[in-house]
């Protein structure tokens, strides 16, 4: 009967009080698993959404890159736009492959009586600009073809064959419906923009454009190149989109980590609280223990254990519980964040588990120190005198 | 062999200065049967601590088997309380959530030293308790918890036995049992200390030292 067996034991003589004081440990590792999984996997599914989308980088007016990583990632109306020669002119730079223009704008309903927000695009751009979509139906041949998103489509009752109008000039064929994102892509109608710019009378006039270089190897010397030769015009690479939504989510970060360790300290204390109790109901048992043979070490290392063995067991049912729930996790997490990459946000990653279980240890190696401190200095005549 | 002398034991209570043993000389050899008498705080108490190496006096020589313990650091007294001296105390000290065989075993632990199961068994049969192998102390009755705590004394094969008021809890009959059994390991060769107001079982040891305020008022 080793030590470890010793303090398992000691835990289970107060069940209750032990089960709720890892109840505590579980509840605050779940936390700090899930907001680091969740965060890990809010930058891959960002990573991987815009190195998915085939362009490098865009151009938009000058103006906030914060509004530019919006349009990229959720088509943010921007109260600007680029005149239809600078597109001209970026095409005679060397070394552009492709130039795909978007429009993004309000739209009148006057069925509805609200207004819409419409994404224009070249519709023969669609994979490459959102390659992760999936539609259900088929993405517009012709300029009265639109694609709802499933929150439209859902809101309005929208079929494949339906028929929208707005500003009561111009009635559109929904040629296709796109499946839930869990972005705000779901909110949009998506026209050819040729259509658009009709439809809003801005002829030859875009938000943005998306731009592929020839060569991903010189996209700063063409860049620059731009930023150059075309004036009153912003770029802003995927790269700096990332780090745009980087920074913002950044501080979102930080303020959810420090609520998961602040749940970390309050449960930390309480199995401080909880092995403080025991160890001063069992004064006469150490003073005891203290005469049959057991050192200073030996009552320091069983308190230490059961500490460390509370916490690790709580950090272990943290994970499951986090694992188990993280559809429940995501689903209120995508609710209420403006922009959550596509995918599995929360994956159980075997590392970041091991790391949690490890920070666990710690935390309980930390909470015994002083009541194992405590214990080893009770002195054996006094406790055996009672 | 235990030898004590010029034994001095100084409390502090506050700024009362409490004068527990005030030089005692005594000397109990291999195999000795003492018993300690004397009315409440006349330092039979404290004279069994000193004994059983878990407190140091403030005056006189103390050697146990030759060795001076008085100055001994916190970790040699530990080595000399598991392997020469087994503790039996009034309120038995099981550990609640422990079986009859664990409690047993408890010394073996703090050890590091392995022992077989067989010889731990036995050690329960020879308290009479191998049908309670499996049971937990508030499975046990008073009679019961003692022997449990005489077998836990006994694992580690010690040269004493310092039994604190053994019977203080327990009714006639159990305590006429425990006596026997006690009685029993010395005759088996263990030195046997016991501290005890029963006059009629101190009076059936080899020996009775007598205490009063501290000093050794006689040995019979």
């Amino acid at each position: 009967m080793p030590f470890l067996v010793l303090a398992f034991k000691n835990l289970l003589r107060h069940r209750i009080r032990s089960l709720l004081t890892l109840i505590g440990i579980a509840a605050s590792i779940a936390v700090l698993f899930s907001i680091i999984s969740f965060n890990r996997g809010f930058e891959r599914g960002l990573a991987r959404e815009l190195e998915r989308t085939g362009i490098h980088f865009m151009v938009v007016p000058s103006g906030c890159p914060h509004e530019v990583a919006s349009l990229v990632l959720h088509g943010a109306v921007i109260p600007k736009f680029l005149d239809a020669e600078i597109a001209s002119k970026i095409r005679e730079v060397e070394g552009i492959a492709l130039i795909s223009p978007i429009l993004v704008s309000q739209l009148p309903n006057p069925v509805k009586n609200r207004l819409d927000i419409a994404y224009g695009m070249e519709m023969s751009h669609i994979s490459m600009l959102k390659p992760s979509w999936k539609i259900e139906g088929d993405i517009p041949e012709s300029d009265y073809e639109i694609i709802a998103g499933s929150e439209v489509a859902g809101h309005d009752n929208i079929r494949i064959g339906d028929s929208v109008e707005y500003t009561g000039e111009k009635t559109f064929r929904v040629s296709g419906i796109l499946e839930r994102t869990g972005s705000q892509d779901d909110a949009f109608i998506y026209m050819p923009i040729k259509a658009m710019q009709e439809l809003l009378g801005k002829h030859e006039r875009v938000t943005a454009l998306g731009v592929r270089v020839s060569d991903p190897g010189r996209l700063s010397v063409v860049t620059e190149k731009l930023a150059g030769e075309v004036p009153g015009i912003q770029i802003v690479t995927i790269g700096q989109v990332m780090t745009s939504i980087s920074n913002l989510a950044s501080s979102a970060k930080i303020l959810s980590l420090s609520i998961a360790l602040i749940a970390v300290l309050i449960s930390t204390v309480g199995v401080m609280n909880s092995i403080l109790m025991a160890i001063f109901e069992r004064t006469q048992e150490i003073g005891m223990m203290r005469a049959i043979g057991a050192s200073r070490f030996d009552i320091f290392s069983i308190t230490i254990k059961e500490t460390v063995l509370l916490t690790t067991l709580g950090g272990f049912a943290g994970i499951i519980v986090s694992v188990i729930g993280s559809g429940i996790i995501e689903g209120l997490v995508r609710k209420f964040m403006p922009y959550v990459p596509s995918g599995k946000m929360i994956a159980f990653e075997p590392w970041l588990a091991g790391l949690c279980i490890a920070f666990s240890i710690i935390v309980g190696i930390l909470s015994g120190i002083y009541p194992a401190w405590k214990a080893s200095k009770v002195n054996p005549i006094e406790a055996i005198r009672g | 062999m235990i030898e004590l002398k010029g034994i001095e034991k100084i409390y502090n209570r506050g700024n009362e200065k409490v004068h527990a043993l005030r030089g005692i000389d005594l000397g109990i050899g291999r195999g000795e049967f003492m018993s300690v008498v004397g009315p409440s705080g006349s330092g039979k108490t404290t004279l069994l601590h000193l004994l059983g190496c878990l407190d140091t006096p403030t005056g006189g020589t103390l050697t146990i088997d030759g060795i001076e313990v008085v100055n001994m650091r916190e970790s040699e007294l530990v080595r000399i309380r598991r392997s020469k001296i087994g503790f039996v105390f009034q309120h038995f000290y099981l550990i609640p959530g422990l079986s009859v065989y664990e409690n047993v075993k408890l010394p073996l632990l703090f050890g590091r030293t392995e022992k077989k199961i067989d010889e731990i068994v036995s050690l329960i049969d020879l308290v009479g308790l191998k049908s309670r192998l499996h049971h937990t102390p508030n499975q046990l009755s008073g009679g019961e918890m003692q022997r449990v705590a005489i077998a836990r004394a006994l694992v580690n094969n010690p040269e004493f036995i310092l039994a604190d008021e053994p019977t203080g809890n327990l009714d006639t009959e159990n305590s006429e049992k425990i006596f026997e059994l006690l009685d029993s390991l010395h005759k088996r060769g263990i030195a046997l200390v016991l501290v005890t107001h029963n006059s009629e079982l101190a009076a059936r040891a080899e020996r009775i030292i007598r205490l009063k305020d501290g000093r050794l008022q006689g040995s019979d």
